[in-house]
């Protein structure tokens, strides 16, 4: 696992060495998952070549707008974040947990308690990052344990990248958690005209890095990585005002603004489905064609979706304001509670990809805006 | 919020548990008595914990122990037809096997109760995770001072565990039964829980805890009640009811303000989760 | 007569300053009704206001074809024929005394008369009347909401599968 102090060592590497460190992990028996152009949209995929890296293209992010552009240059890493987030390969989508069989014996159970993959990440955000430290915490270091999410960090490779700009969208700065990669992974890229300037965050790190023969960091370099990196910080423009955050909104519970939200939104779960932190999840039944084997299935479910409060008298959260409510006031307020963070790293994804252009930090803003019920 | 008192096991861990015993209650609800086929499983739990038992193919249902807790070799589930899960197993025999996982959640606050009265009250089900909480009572009688159960109900056979009463009644609990619709030969009281407990005189509210579960409503009054007695939110001790699909805190299914349900509850102290029970639909 | 402590604890006395309790206290005569015994009949003219101290007292109201249907239990500490100081006298309800009951029991004319010679009085016995309505009224709604009642018919939960979740979005 990635050590959380930052070892200051610096060296850099060509770009064309960037292969050699996909294959020096993909020798150590890591899967590399790294940024790739699919359906107009750069997502989270398996890869083996830095052909398949989204070369040259960008994004273009706004409230309910994401749009690929080419690049003027051969940038490997000129975008920001796509609709995807690795939480897919941490907590994925569909998994199965337990399988019970029905045997002379009645039904007997057994869980699923390993999974022996070993992922490399490749091409992190620091929003990313923090996104991960925010579900360490919910699966990891409460009372109880998600034994397969334990496992697969454990083995986890983090191979960071620097923003070199950001989306419209952004705003890390108002989160603490970016856009300069601090803490939380092995190696740390920003890509530079002639290369990359990386640095090392563990010691596994350094021992994968020394596959792509890197150099120490002339001056040059390492002053045309700070112009990259300050870029990003230049580029952010959304706010949110974190100053307690978590004290206005629960004194807000009632404010008449979560109907004026609610009215827009469509409750289609988009947030939830891109957010990188957003946990919930509910179990399916899968059975067999007679009934004899059943796998139950964890898959991510939302607070947006009407059935995810409903009890044996009907929903508990019966119409869209108050799952917005739920959604924003977890998110924000009492994921403080419960896990002494935000919920929030400030990646933006949830307004580019609400299809009404819901904006997180306009709706905290306006919800300051008036005061207290 | 409160620290969970559940021994960590891998969230999914699954016993099997054969159904031995089934006691009818009401016209809709039934004890069940759940068997480990693995008799090295002891079946302990702590007053007001739930378990989530599992029906293949069909799903899991959070119930609460209602048992006594000392005994460890079954856990005792009183369970109200009503879900998917909860009908299915009302149709299952004596002798089918399900899935098990537990216990989970927090328990009634022992060490708090302990050298104090009580005020117990409860509505329709709400009894059935109270009583592992009298069975302790029972057993550490002389732990406890006055102790009050209030348990109100729809209808006279809607009262859970009848012939239980007297037996508690010989250990000096003073037990008092009330419903809203009485049937013709119903001799006992007519009216909500809260107007017994407006009728008590307790004689050191400030050593007196409320204990309850029912109908958030119920609660909420009777817990105004309490108030009026002198009996404070934070001697006040609820045990609410959410969806509930995990039981370990990753689903976020049962969230109630900053409230786990599942982890932080289902036992709570009522000043801490007031604020959010008075917020509709929250 | 000694003033039974059963009625000074209660709710209603409780709430009253002691000069005023002391006059009412002038006015209160203890009284027992054997188990069975109607209390007062809804529909008629009864004349006493009282102060249950031990006992309950089943109210029911007639309905026809149905009978006399039960809707509430009295039991110490509680008011029973507050009509009698509010509405004219006529009873709302038949009371019945379930076992043998006994209650401090006030001629409602002299008290009335008594609130309306002396409002600082009359304010008090009117105050504490109201909140012990007030408490019945909010019991009789909790009531009325039904709150024990299983729901009627479960709603249909749709399939998790074809949900937002399923597919990576």
């Amino acid at each position: 696992m990635p050590s959380n102090s930052l070892t200051a060592t610096e060296q850099s590497f060509p770009k064309d060495r960037l292969q050699r460190l996909i294959d020096a992990l993909r020798s150590r028996g890591y899967t590399v998952v790294g940024p790739r152009v699919d359906q107009d949209a750069i997502v989270y995929d398996e890869l083996d070549s830095v052909e398949q890296l989204p070369r040259g293209w960008t994004d273009e992010q706004g409230p309910g707008h994401y749009r690929l552009k080419r690049r003027d240059d051969e940038a490997l890493f000129g975008y920001v974040v796509g609709p995807h987030s690795w939480k897919k390969i941490l907590f994925p989508p569909r998994e199965t947990v337990l399988s019970a069989e029905k045997t002379d014996r009645g039904w007997q159970f057994i869980p699923r308690a390993t999974d022996p993959r070993k992922f490399a990440l490749l091409g992190v955000r620091a929003c990313e990052l923090a996104a991960i430290a925010v579900q360490d915490r919910v699966f990891m270091d409460g009372p109880h344990r998600n034994p397969l999410y334990a496992e697969r960090r454990q083995n986890l490779f983090i191979i960071a990248v620097n923003c070199t700009q950001a989306a419209s969208t952004c705003f890390c700065t108002s989160m603490n958690t970016g856009p300069r990669c601090r803490a939380g992974f092995d190696l740390a890229l920003t890509e530079i005209e002639t290369g990359f300037v990386c640095e090392i965050g563990s010691e596994r790190g350094a021992e994968v890095l020394a596959d792509c023969v890197p150099t120490a960091v002339d001056v040059e370099q390492s002053r045309a990585a700070e112009t990259a990196r300050q870029q990003a910080v230049d580029q952010i423009i959304r706010h949110m005002d974190t100053d307690g955050l978590r004290e206005a909104l629960l004194s807000r519970l009632t404010h008449p603004h979560w109907r004026d939200v609610g009215e827009r939104c469509l409750s289609c779960t988009n947030c939830t489905m891109v957010c990188p932190t957003c946990f919930c999840s509910s179990v399916t039944e899968v059975r067999d064609l007679t009934h004899d084997r059943v796998d139950r299935d964890v898959v991510w479910d939302s607070c947006f979706n009407p059935d995810f409060s409903t009890m044996s008298s009907g929903p508990v959260r019966i119409d869209t304001a108050a799952r917005y409510r739920q959604w924003l006031t977890h998110k924000l307020a009492t994921w403080h509670d419960q896990f002494e963070t935000s919920g929030c790293v400030g990646c933006g994804r949830c307004i580019t990809w609400c299809p009404v252009g819901i904006d997180i930090t306009a709706e905290v803003a306006a919800l300051r805006e008036s005061p207290a019920a | 919020m409160t620290t969970c008192t559940t021994t960590p096991q891998p969230p999914w861990h699954t016993h099997t548990v054969r159904i031995t015993e089934i006691v009818t209650e009401t016209d809709d609800v039934a004890t069940y008595r759940l068997v480990p086929t693995d008799p090295t499983i002891t079946t302990h739990f702590t007053p007001g914990q739930f378990n989530m038992l599992y029906l293949p193919g069909v799903g899991e249902s959070a119930i609460s122990m209602s048992g006594d807790p000392t005994q460890t070799d079954a856990w005792m589930h009183t369970i109200r037809a009503v879900g998917n899960v909860t009908r299915t197993l009302a149709r299952m025999p004596v002798g089918e096997t399900l899935g098990l996982r537990g216990p989970f959640g927090t328990g009634w606050p022992l060490n708090d109760l302990q050298g104090n009265d009580l005020v117990i009250v409860a509505g329709g089900l709400g009894l059935a995770p109270l009583r592992p909480l009298l069975y302790h009572v029972l057993h550490h009688r002389a732990d406890f001072g006055r102790v009050c159960v209030i348990i109100g109900a729809r209808t006279p056979v809607g009262l859970l565990y009848p012939v239980e009463y007297d037996n508690w009644r010989s250990h000096g609990l003073d037990v008092s039964l009330t419903v809203d619709r009485p049937a013709a030969d119903w001799t006992g009281q007519v009216g909500v829980v809260t107007l017994l407990i407006d009728r008590l005189r307790l004689p050191r509210p400030e050593q007196t805890h409320l204990v309850m579960c029912g109908p958030e409503v119920m609660m909420k009054y009777a817990a105004i009640s309490g108030r009026r007695l002198g009996i404070t939110d934070d001697r006040t001790w609820v045990s609410l009811e959410r969806n509930m699909q995990c039981a370990v805190g990753f689903c976020g299914h049962c969230q109630l303000g900053p409230a786990f349900l599942c982890k932080d509850g289902p036992v709570l102290r009522y000043d801490r989760i007031r604020p959010y029970l008075s917020v509709e639909a929250l | 007569m000694s003033f039974p402590d059963a009625a000074l604890q209660s709710e209603f006395l409780r709430g009253i300053p002691p000069q005023v309790c002391a006059q009412l206290k002038a006015l209160g005569q203890v009284r027992a009704f054997p188990p069975g015994c109607v209390i007062f009949a809804e529909g008629a003219i009864h004349t006493d206001f009282h102060l249950i101290t031990e006992g309950h007292v089943r109210l029911d109201m007639l309905v026809p074809c149905r009978g006399h249907m039960a809707i509430l239990t009295a039991g110490p500490g509680d008011v029973l024929a507050w009509s009698a100081l509010v509405c004219q006298s006529v009873m709302t309800s038949t009371a019945v005394a379930l076992e043998p009951v006994k209650a401090v029991t006030f001629p409602a004319d002299a008290l009335r008369q008594l609130c309306e010679q002396n409002h600082e009085i009359g304010y008090h016995v009117m105050r504490q009347l109201a909140a012990a309505l007030s408490r019945r009224l909010v019991a009789t709604r909790l009531q009325l909401l039904d709150l024990f009642d299983a729901p009627a018919k479960p709603r249909e939960t749709p399939p998790i599968v074809g949900r937002p979740g399923d597919d990576e979005c």
